[in-house]
């Protein structure tokens, strides 16, 4: 690649960096609302909760819904769960990312996409 | 599509396993492709009434991790008549792993769950499975929640016995509905139920008291009773009333007729 080359893709590699990090700004807020809604209390950090039977008895109604998602598809995006759901994504996301808080999910970034995981091997 | 049917109970002799064993031939008579589970990992009893002694592997080994759902299925087809095939994933009888299943922590329970959950890829959409049938254990425990998360139809066996009535009910509203599961209650051991004002009067009664749609009314039937379990009774006796019983039981779930 010439000098030329990279100086030509640098404005869009600079447009891209500003969008991951506005989405990465996005879902933190989706996440602030959500802990506005329904309070802080349901939403107890733990360290590498498992996702069984139990805890999805025990969770709220709408987080359940989410974490049930998960499970059945193993790994997915907000978008893929919201598409199940019938609920809108940026809902989806502010869910998927409490349940990560709480430690029942795993998150991974694979380019521009978020993916959703319950950490089954650890 | 219901494709993954559970059949669990609150409380247990309430005909769990004769369900699921005679559920399943018959889905496999109708030109199904079906596979039984024994989920009942606390007292395991598919493979006495299939009369499978030996297994190289067992479900068990399946949700260790130690093996591929396909070492542990087995066709029993041989067994049953029509077009369709039978096949069987037992748990292991041993008392040995009895004890080692209800040591199980909540890491293993959650492993468990995923790997009943991607049946549903392997079996049904790789191999093209119609059916799969679990036989689970009564109440609320570790093993059949798992199975009802998975299923996508539960069939709740229950009596007329009191000790009974209440934890069906208290299961449907607080189990059932929190999955969001389709379910169909079937009230088995019924006292004579020849008159059909005697049946409209129960069906009455299972949507009042449990408000969920009756999959069947089985009555208490001597002849199985006397077959001691050592049959598959739709297979052995096709005139039976039970066999009939069971046969429109299938068909509503195949046509997605409980409502």
């Amino acid at each position: 690649m010439t000098r030329e080359d990279i100086s030509s893709k640098k404005p869009l590699y600079v447009l891209e960096k500003i969008r991951e990090n506005l989405e990465r700004l996005n879902e933190k807020m989706e996440i602030m609302i959500e802990l506005q809604r329904h309070g802080n209390k349901e939403i107890q950090p733990l360290n590498d909760a498992p996702l069984d039977v139990m805890t999805l008895l025990s969770m709220p109604d709408h987080l359940r819904k989410t974490a049930m998602t998960i499970c059945r598809c193993g790994r997915a995006t907000a978008e893929e769960v919201s598409e199940q759901t019938n609920r809108a994504r940026a809902v989806e996301s502010a869910y998927l990312n409490q349940l990560v808080i709480m430690g029942y999910l795993k998150k991974e970034r694979k380019g521009r996409k978020a993916y959703f995981y319950a950490d089954r091997d650890s | 599509m219901s494709k993954i049917v559970a059949v669990h109970s609150y409380k247990g002799g309430t005909g769990k396993t004769l369900l699921s064993v005679n559920l399943a031939a018959t889905f496999a008579k109708h030109g199904k492709q079906v596979c039984l589970f024994d989920l009942d990992f606390r007292a395991p009893s598919l493979f006495a009434i299939l009369k499978v002694n030996n297994a190289e592997f067992w479900l068990n080994d399946y949700l260790n991790g130690k093996c591929d759902i396909n070492k542990v299925i087995m066709d029993l087809s041989n067994n049953i008549g029509g077009t369709g095939n039978l096949f069987a994933a037992l748990a292991n009888p041993s008392t040995e792993a009895i004890r080692e299943m209800s040591a199980k922590d909540r890491k293993w329970e959650m492993r468990a769950l995923g790997r009943l959950l991607s049946l549903r890829n392997t079996l049904l959409n790789d191999q093209k499975f119609d059916y799969l049938v679990f036989d689970t254990s009564p109440g609320l425990q570790y093993s059949s929640i798992n199975a009802i998360v998975t299923a996508d139809f539960v069939v709740v066996a229950t009596t007329g016995d009191r000790s009974d009535v209440d934890g069906t009910r208290r299961m449907l509203r607080e189990l059932y509905n929190l999955f969001e599961k389709k379910t169909g209650l079937v009230m088995n051991k019924v006292l004579d139920p020849t008159s059909k004002s005697k049946r409209d009067e129960m069906d009455r009664r299972v949507k009042n008291v449990y408000q969920v749609p009756m999959l069947g009314l089985v009555p208490c039937f001597c002849e199985i009773l006397r077959a001691e379990g050592n049959q598959i009774f739709v297979q052995d006796k096709p005139n039976h009333p039970f066999t009939k019983i069971l046969d429109e039981m299938a068909r509503k779930i195949e046509n997605n007729e409980v409502n």
